[in-house]
């Protein structure tokens, strides 16, 4: 028989604002000691109440529009019961009743074609604090610095059924993100993490099979892992009755490649969800709502119809519009070289190598756009040779402060139009490598390439190579 | 009230009943119930829309700004235990 996997994604997502959620304590202590951004609020102290960060709810928004989803005009903050030292206050605030976004749609694209997979909702939430379990035997150590950042949980409908379409959804849901700047979606850093629910059932059947959960996989080879071994299992189960299905919270031991059952004391899933009292109503007025909508970004494809239309490639566009950065730096440094072409293969051939060797994320870019414009113009109206362009783009993702020409004046590399100087090198270096010249001379054109090297070397590469060339062989030819 | 649901309870709060108190529990949970269910037989409301607070009143936001105002030395001077600045618990993990 044939079997189909059913999969449905609960995404989180930290969002990029500086403070947390309800408290303003800065939201960023990666590498910080323990409880250093903390307060009675975020360390659930009696007596203490939360204040709405209004960043939050602009993102939230945000995510939502992204994704296709209604906003909801009025969206309300419960508590949810939770027993664990990781969150002080015995419950998370987070969204139950009306979340700020719901019945989104994302189109994604696999090797299967195009689907469409539906958004149930986008709620908006706080974080856990961290736990630290091997310190000392028999105590837990608890840190509140992670306690209260801000998050969305990005939860989609059943729609998914491999681990491609999984892989393909995760990415394209990260680039939105990222395209609409609300969140860095690094599941490396943990800024991004995701539940898995899988069922398995016959190919065809309307009735969902028995359904079971892997809570925060944080890499998306992992998640391919886990739903081809979690798949596995089930089908297993079915056909050849190895175990008994039971609807249960599983953890995924990548190391191990193996999925196992959780504590039921850790899958007790009442979590008693009401209004919260403390935090009233968030009610989104038409000049909120519009000022976020008018911050949206254009969509990728709306961005690559556009790059095509100024002359670029296909697959240059493609590039191009991987990310948002990209996008910004492509844009501003056209706008100031006016040619679209030469722009992108600076992107492509220098920025995007640049990023890759050093290990970078392409949102990671940090160059000033119109200063790469003012660069392209200085090499393609011979100013700068290309070598030397190159070693000023290298300083400008050192320092994008750097304006281009003042450097190039500053350190010698504007090309020289001294012929005088020319004629000096070029003199030199025939006079240090006579062989060469005879070769050149006995019909051996490649020869000169070593005399014209020095040259060039001699000069800092500050020469126009077709006048050294000419001057080069005259000077050859004349003796 | 089934006696299975009210496990399922003891063990959501934390809770260690007497057979006395379960009794009792179960007794006042089925009275409350049949209140509920009497309400539900008066009024249909399929089609009210929810409300999201007894007031007419709405939050208000702060601006993304960060201001510390604690130190961790004075948020932990009422803890029962501290180390190398985290708060200790008893272990939960085994």
């Amino acid at each position: 028989m044939k079997y189909e996997t059913v999969i449905g994604l609960e995404v989180h997502v930290e969002l990029a604002t500086k403070s947390k959620i309800f408290c303003s304590c800065s939201a960023h202590s990666f590498g910080t000691e323990p409880n250093m951004h903390v307060c009675p609020a975020c360390c659930g102290m009696p007596g203490m109440l939360p204040v709405v960060n209004k960043r939050v709810v602009d993102f939230g928004m945000k995510a939502g529009m992204m994704l296709n989803c209604h906003i909801n005009r009025v969206t309300t903050f419960d508590k949810k019961s939770y027993y664990y030292p990781d969150l002080p206050a015995a419950y998370q605030t987070t969204q139950w009743f009306a979340p700020v976004a719901v019945n989104g749609l994302v189109e994604i694209e696999t090797s299967k074609g195009k689907k469409n997979v539906r958004i149930k909702q986008i709620h908006m939430e706080e974080d856990a604090g961290k736990l630290v379990h091997d310190i000392r035997e028999d105590t837990t150590h608890v840190d509140f610095n992670r306690t209260s950042v801000p998050l969305i949980e990005i939860v989609s409908q059943p729609d998914l059924s491999s681990a491609e379409d999984v892989e393909v959804y995760l990415e394209r849901l990260k680039m939105l993100l990222r395209y609409a700047k609300v969140a860095e979606c690094e599941m490396s850093h943990g800024t991004m993490r995701c539940d898995v629910n899988l069922s398995v059932r016959p190919e065809g059947s309307d009735k969902l099979g028995v359904r079971t959960e892997m809570k925060n996989m944080n890499s998306i080879e992992a998640i391919k892992r886990a739903i081809e071994y979690e798949t596995a299992r089930h089908i297993d189960a079915i056909e050849n009755g190895t175990e008994v299905l039971v609807q249960e919270t599983r953890r995924w031991d990548d190391i191990k490649g193996k999925s196992y059952a959780m504590r039921s004391k850790e899958t007790a899933g009442d979590y008693r969800y009401f209004p919260d009292p403390n935090v009233m109503p968030v009610v989104i007025d038409d000049q909120w709502y519009e000022t976020v909508q008018e911050s949206l970004p254009e969509f990728p494809e709306v961005k690559k119809e556009k790059y095509v239309g100024y002359g670029l490639s296909d697959y240059d566009a493609e590039q191009i519009t991987k990310s948002i950065a990209l996008c910004e730096c492509f844009e501003a440094a056209y706008a100031v070289c006016g040619n679209a072409k030469d722009a992108a293969n600076w992107m492509i051939s220098e920025i995007m190598s640049i990023l890759n060797a050093r290990k970078m994320t392409y949102d990671m870019l940090d160059i000033n756009g119109k200063a790469l414009g003012e660069l392209i113009l200085l090499v393609s109206s011979g100013k700068v040779g290309r070598a030397n362009g190159k070693k000023i783009l290298a300083e400008m993702f050192e320092d994008s402060s750097i304006e281009p020409e003042a450097y190039a004046k500053a350190n010698g590399l504007i090309v020289s139009n001294d012929t005088s100087l020319i004629e000096q090198k070029v003199a030199e270096a025939i006079a240090a490598d006579p062989r060469a010249v005879n070769d050149y001379k006995n019909g051996k054109e490649k020869a000169i390439m070593s005399i014209f090297g020095r040259c060039m070397k001699e000069l800092k590469g500050n020469c126009d190579p077709q006048v050294l060339k000419t001057i080069l062989i005259e000077k050859i030819n004349s003796l | 009230m089934e006696r299975d649901t009210l496990r399922r309870l003891e063990l959501l709060n934390q809770l260690k009943l007497t057979e006395q108190q379960k009794e009792d529990f179960l007794c006042f949970f089925d009275k409350r119930m049949e209140d509920f269910s009497a309400i539900d037989r008066i009024f249909d409301t399929s089609d009210v829309e929810r409300m999201v607070h007894v007031m007419p009143i709405m939050t208000v936001v702060r601006e993304d700004e960060v201001v510390k105002k604690f130190d961790r030395e004075a948020l932990q001077q009422g803890a029962p235990e501290t180390d190398e600045g985290y708060w200790c618990v008893p272990r939960v993990v085994e």
